[in-house]
């Protein structure tokens, strides 16, 4: 988190502003409830919730080891296998469950890595302005134009597949996004009254940027994290489908690569994993614009 | 706008390269793997390593070999590359073309179609061609592109038999001129328009939100406050500067663009710079990759240039920042 | 087969050229297919295009410089060797019209052929020969280099149709390592002076062979148009050949169903069932290819490495391995399980016989058991009392493969977790692989597509002698030690009559077999597939010299 240069103002005390916590919370509340009144929002957040729970609790559900060979090779979907079977025989529905753990591992630290990155870079640029503003906003600009996709590429490439480089790739070049939202969130935060009142009573930079401005940033900073996740998970198949996933840990850009060969023979091997890949991309998107939409018409 | 703050803006270009070049050259002679290996095939020698390690001066220390690298950037050679013997800027002069066709077309297309339906569809936030096409455009946009790279083939290319299944010409076809170009319009179609298609969700999206952004913004609010339908809002207030959220397409998504087109490349056999890159990355022709590399970072540092430059000269009340 | 005398290869000669190569000995030694060798249905015809797929872009044109697969797939139809090899590996006349072996194999005399021209025009001299080998193919060409340059004293040219090669002792596989795809030879009055690497005619080559350049475009296609003065009468039959860059292998198969191709070079075996239904299809199985022939999918075990050292866990690898589900999962059914270590594509050297351990892996388990490699439940096996290894080490270890042999490590992957052995797998590019196992020597085991080519001497000897234990890529990646198996070898390659060297590799395999220092999973072959109303191709890199379309 932002810590502040300056020594603490005055001592912070734990009575807040009178009207600060109605001013906070109240819009909040607001969002989520205006969320799930939305076709979009209540999609996305089904969608989204289907993808994370899959994730978290896929190995109940699979009926297999996704890696071992339970059936005959290239079986189209039947009951033992709904979702069919690879060349080698290995359960195709198993796979996809487990490529949900997987994906939702990549999505989760990215976005853990990219709201740390944004938040740290958006705040410290907005709130101390001047040189610190204009060089970190130079280094946002200059991760901006980076070609992330060829950067990942390459990299993967040169430095062999592995799930945690990918991992810190897409997490160090995709946070510019999140910088700029939380650095015009801060900054139009910063000058309204309830922050002026809390300043004027004496609260500390750190305290008010932690307390006030941040819970205020967040409904923004995560309809743009929607996308910025939906991105990662897209970035993702499609190293995979280039042939640079991690052998050691099934994806959906791994299963997706895997049909390529087997593409008029095996529609399923093509078909399920992309579907995959869609809907939780698509959860993201729904719900990222939904936010956007309550917060659009909230102000 | 004046010149000063062209050339201001222009100035500012060579820092951001020159991290660029840093970052690519350093990540990728850092990275474990011997290029030569690549070269010798199975039963090389030690002898023939050393060879081609003196010819390509990679015995040099790496400070050194990044003084040299740079100093040739400058003057516009990227090196030599280890497999072809050739300059590397005319392998890369090469495809550019074939690329440049490719994102083009899909650009112009993706452009024209999600600036139509995103104004359509912002006239009447949440009417049912809203809902429709933020439906249609939002499926689209998250199916992955190698995907719907596939489908379009087993569907339209190989299923139906409209299109060619990849290519840029007709093995074939000794045809010139017209015929030739409409050759080349026959196997461009097909990748052109899985790739345009998931830029129009972006260019949809951002002329929608833009416009209503628009219709919410203060002069819009009085207009509407004295009475105005909101179509008459639309087409006297916001869609008076139309071409805003384009251009803010263009630059912003120039990036995007190009590894949407790597992969769609790949899928098709499109013979542009993202097959180029695929291969020299297999075989580690590392001048090649690092190469391709820069020219890309360069076009999307420019595209952004020129995105800020349209913009301010679109809406002179944007300032820098 | 007995002395390779003047006479035998005069009356092979015109045989083969008499005929069209239809007569070619039909000793198809991997029995793979009834469709091998040259097919010729009915009369040639003359004229049309064909259009072969292949996989990647070559860059450049030049075979002589390189033994990257796609420039020999895309260049090989512009070029000859001194000879050709017949589909059972015999040297037949190509530049070379006749050879004379001297001093029990230490001299080769070669009469060149008269009256043959470059593309441009310029008469072909032992010149050329001479140039190529010292200038070019010793210096550049990896395999000739490490195999006939390490052997060779000198090339004179007595005048210009004869050339000489001296050896310091017996060299028995020279006449193997001559064809177009280990030795071609290239234009001296073009080359000489030039840094061969950079030669402009590397993007227009100047060859001998059956056509010549007309255009490349780079990543789209390279147009050759037949050599109407080519010196083997009639031929070609085509009046060109574009080669159409196709990377994707599913992308090939369905641009030859759609009559966009007449030629590829591989058939994904899963595609291969619906190909031969449709009846528009021929088929042609090889174990050539431009990247070498006769390739065994090889494991190998670091054998560097504390758990490998005991030859206990390697037997019960082998047995824990169903090596036929290799070929029917990943070859799909494309090949034949390996029998011995060398190849059933040169026979002389293929060991019969032999007993590899195999699917078996309740004898694997038990043979875990008592090395001291025990298991609780499914879990993974754990050491106790096992000789250099820690108690209580998991028996895990890593799988290193090019990513086109991942499915490999899938299957191994999944066939070993069955006995408790831990396998993770890494896909490497090739140059990141090479330094990695042979420079680097950071693995315990991968799977490396070792192709034993035309004579034992250049691609067996390589795996197992203990002087190529080092960074030299793609030779001894177990670090197999053994100074009989170094004496056998070298034995065998002194010594020059086929029929006395048998014996010595049945030797050999058989203590490779008991050592396995490396296990032999599958044989693999390649399936070319083209349009049946074209015919006459060949599995070497001439594959159209011979071929013609009616239609």
């Amino acid at each position: 988190m932002a810590r502040t240069p300056h020594a603490p103002v005055a001592a912070s005390g734990d009575v807040a502003p009178a009207g600060l916590d109605l001013a906070v919370t109240a819009p909040r509340q607001r969002v989520l409830r205006r969320l799930v009144r939305r076709p979009a929002g209540i999609v996305g957040s089904v969608l989204t919730g289907m993808f994370v729970l899959v994730g978290l609790f896929g190995p109940a559900l699979a009926p297999y080891d996704p890696f071992a060979v339970v059936g005959p090779s290239l079986a189209p979907p039947s009951w033992p296998h709904p979702m069919g079977t690879d060349a080698l025989g290995r359960d195709l529905f198993s796979g996809i469950v487990a490529g949900a753990r997987t994906s939702l591992l990549v999505a989760g630290l990215v976005g853990l890595m990219v709201l740390a990155i944004g938040l740290v870079v958006g705040t410290l640029s907005s709130w101390w302005g001047g040189w610190v503003d204009d060089s970190l906003m130079r280094l946002t600009e200059l991760f901006q134009v980076l070609p992330r996709f060829f950067l990942a590429v390459v990299v993967i490439a040169y430095f062999g597949p592995g799930l945690s480089l990918l991992i810190v790739m897409l997490g160090l070049t995709s946070w510019t996004l999140l910088a700029r939202v939380v650095r015009a969130e801060v900054l139009s935060i910063k000058e309204r009254e309830f922050v002026e009142a809390a300043r004027v009573a004496g609260a500390s930079s750190t305290r008010l940027v932690l307390r006030e401005v941040l819970p205020n940033a967040l409904p923004a900073m995560s309809a743009f994290l929607g996308l910025v996740l939906a991105q990662v998970l897209l970035i993702e198949a499609s190293l995979g489908f280039i042939g640079l996933g991690d052998p050691n840990l099934v994806s959906w850009g791994y299963l997706a690569s895997q049909a390529q060969r087997f593409l008029r023979v095996a529609w399923w091997m093509s078909v399920f994993p992309g579907l995959a890949i869609a809907v939780a991309v698509l959860g993201f998107n729904l719900l990222s614009d939904a936010v956007t939409d309550v917060l659009g018409s909230s102000r | 706008m004046t010149f000063g703050y062209v050339g201001w803006r222009l100035l500012q270009v060579v820092p951001t390269a020159a991290a660029i070049l840093l970052i690519g050259f350093l990540l990728i002679h850092l990275a474990p793997g011997d290029p030569v290996v690549a070269l010798a095939g199975q039963n090389g020698d030690a002898e023939y390593y050393a060879f081609i390690r003196d010819k390509f001066g990679l015995d040099e220390p790496l400070p050194e070999q990044l003084a040299t690298y740079a100093s040739r950037v400058v003057q516009a050679d990227l090196g030599t590359s280890y497999l072809q013997g050739r300059p590397v800027a005319t392998i890369i002069a090469e495809r550019i073309p074939a690329t440049l066709l490719l994102s083009v077309t899909a650009l112009v297309l993706s452009s024209v179609a999600g600036v139509a339906l995103g104004s359509l569809a912002a006239s009447r936030p949440h009417g049912l061609v809203d809902v429709a096409s933020t439906g249609a455009t939002l499926a689209v946009y998250a199916a992955p592109v190698f995907w719907l790279g596939q489908l379009a083939i087993l569907g339209l290319a190989a299923g139906l038999g409209w299109f060619p299944v990849q290519g840029m010409t007709s093995p074939r076809s000794d045809a010139t001129g017209l015929a030739a170009a409409l050759d080349v319009a026959h196997h461009l179609a097909l990748p052109a328009l899985v790739l345009a298609s998931q830029e129009i969700a972006a260019v949809f999206r951002l002329t929608r939100v833009g416009l209503l952004d628009e219709l919410g913004s203060d002069h819009v609010r009085t207009a509407r406050a004295k009475g105005l339908s909101a179509r008459r809002v639309l087409v006297k207030h916001a869609l008076r500067r139309p071409l805003v959220p384009v251009v803010t397409v263009i630059g912003g998504r120039a990036g995007h663009l190009l590894s949407g087109a790597i992969v769609t490349e790949i899928v098709f056999g499109w013979p542009g710079l993202g097959r180029l890159l695929l291969s020299s990355l297999q075989t580690r022709d590392t001048p090649v990759v690092l190469g391709i590399f820069l020219v890309v970072a360069f076009f999307v540092i420019l595209a952004n240039v020129g995105t800020d430059l349209t913009y301010r000269w679109l809406d002179p009340r944007v300032r820098y920042r | 087969m007995k002395l390779r005398s003047l006479v035998v290869m005069l009356s092979l000669a015109l045989l083969t050229v008499s005929c069209g190569g239809d007569s070619e000995p039909e000793t198809d030694a991997t029995g793979s297919t009834e469709d091998t060798g040259n097919v010729e249905a009915g009369e040639p015809v003359r004229g049309g295009t064909l259009v072969a797929a292949i996989d990647s872009d070559p860059g450049q044109l030049n075979p002589a410089i390189t033994t990257s697969g796609g420039v020999h797939a895309a260049s090989e139809l512009m070029y000859n060797g001194l000879v050709e090899l017949s589909p059972s590996l015999e040297p037949l006349p190509e530049l070379a019209e006749s050879w004379e072996i001297e001093d029990d194999g230490a001299t080769y005399r070669f009469t060149l052929r008269d009256g043959v021209t470059w593309h441009d025009g310029e008469p072909f001299t032992s010149a050329d020969v001479k140039y190529s080998f010292e200038e070019v193919l010793l210096q550049l060409h990896s395999r000739t280099k490490a195999s006939v340059g390490a052997a060779l004293e000198s090339i004179e040219t007595p005048d210009d149709q004869t050339v000489v090669f001296r050896f310091s002792q017996p060299y028995a596989p020279l006449l193997q390592q001559l064809n177009v795809t280990e030795a071609p030879i290239v234009p001296e009055h073009i080359y000489a002076g030039t840094d061969p690497q950079e030669n402009p005619a590397n993007q227009a080559p100047v060859g001998t062979g059956p056509f010549q350049f007309v255009s490349y475009q780079p990543g789209q296609e390279i147009v050759l148009e037949a050599n109407d003065d080519y010196f083997k009468p009639e031929r070609p039959y085509l009046d060109g050949v574009v080669l159409r860059i196709i990377p994707e292998e599913a992308n090939q198969v369905i641009a030859l169903e759609e009559g966009e191709v007449d030629w590829i070079f591989g058939v994904p075996g899963p595609d291969l069932p619906r190909l031969e239904e449709s009846g528009d299809i021929d088929f042609l199985q090889t174990s050539v290819n431009p990247g070498g022939a006769n390739c065994i999918m090889t494991v190998s075990f670091n054998l560097e490495r504390p758990i490998f050292q005991s030859p206990e866990v390697r037997e019960a690898i082998a047995y824990a391995l169903d090596r036929s589900q290799f070929l029917e999962r990943v070859e799909f059914g494309q090949g034949a399980v390996a029998e011995a270590p060398i190849h059933s594509g040169i026979p002389f050297a293929h060991a019969e016989g032999l007993d590899i351990p195999d699917a078996d892996p309740g004898r694997a388990a038990s043979i875990l058991e008592e090395a001291g490699w025990l298991r609780e439940g499914d879990g993974t096996r754990v050491a106790q009392g096992v000789e250099g290894v820690a108690d209580g080490t998991p028996l895990s270890f890593n799988f290193l493969s090019f990513p086109t042999f991942a499915q490999y490590g899938e299957l191994f992957r999944s066939q070993l977790a069955e006995v408790g052995i831990d396998v993770s797998l890494e896909t490497l590019e090739p140059a990141v692989f090479a330094d990695t196992v042979f420079v680097k020597r950071a693995f315990d085991t991968n799977v490396i597509s070792y192709c034993n080519g035309t004579d034992p001497a250049i691609g067996v000897r390589r795996m197992y002698i203990s002087s190529n234990i080092g960074p030299i890529p793609f030779s001894n990646s177990s670090a197999y030690r053994n100074e009989e198996i170094d004496q056998l070898f070298d034995e065998a390659i002194a010594t020059v009559d086929p029929e006395d060297r048998s014996p010595i590799y049945q030797e050999i395999s058989e203590i490779l077999v008991k050592d396995l220092p490396y296990l032999w999973l599958v044989e693999t072959v390649s399936t070319r597939a083209y349009q049946a109303d074209c015919q006459g191709f060949q599995e070497s890199g001439h594959f159209a010299e011979t071929a013609f379309c009616d239609r």
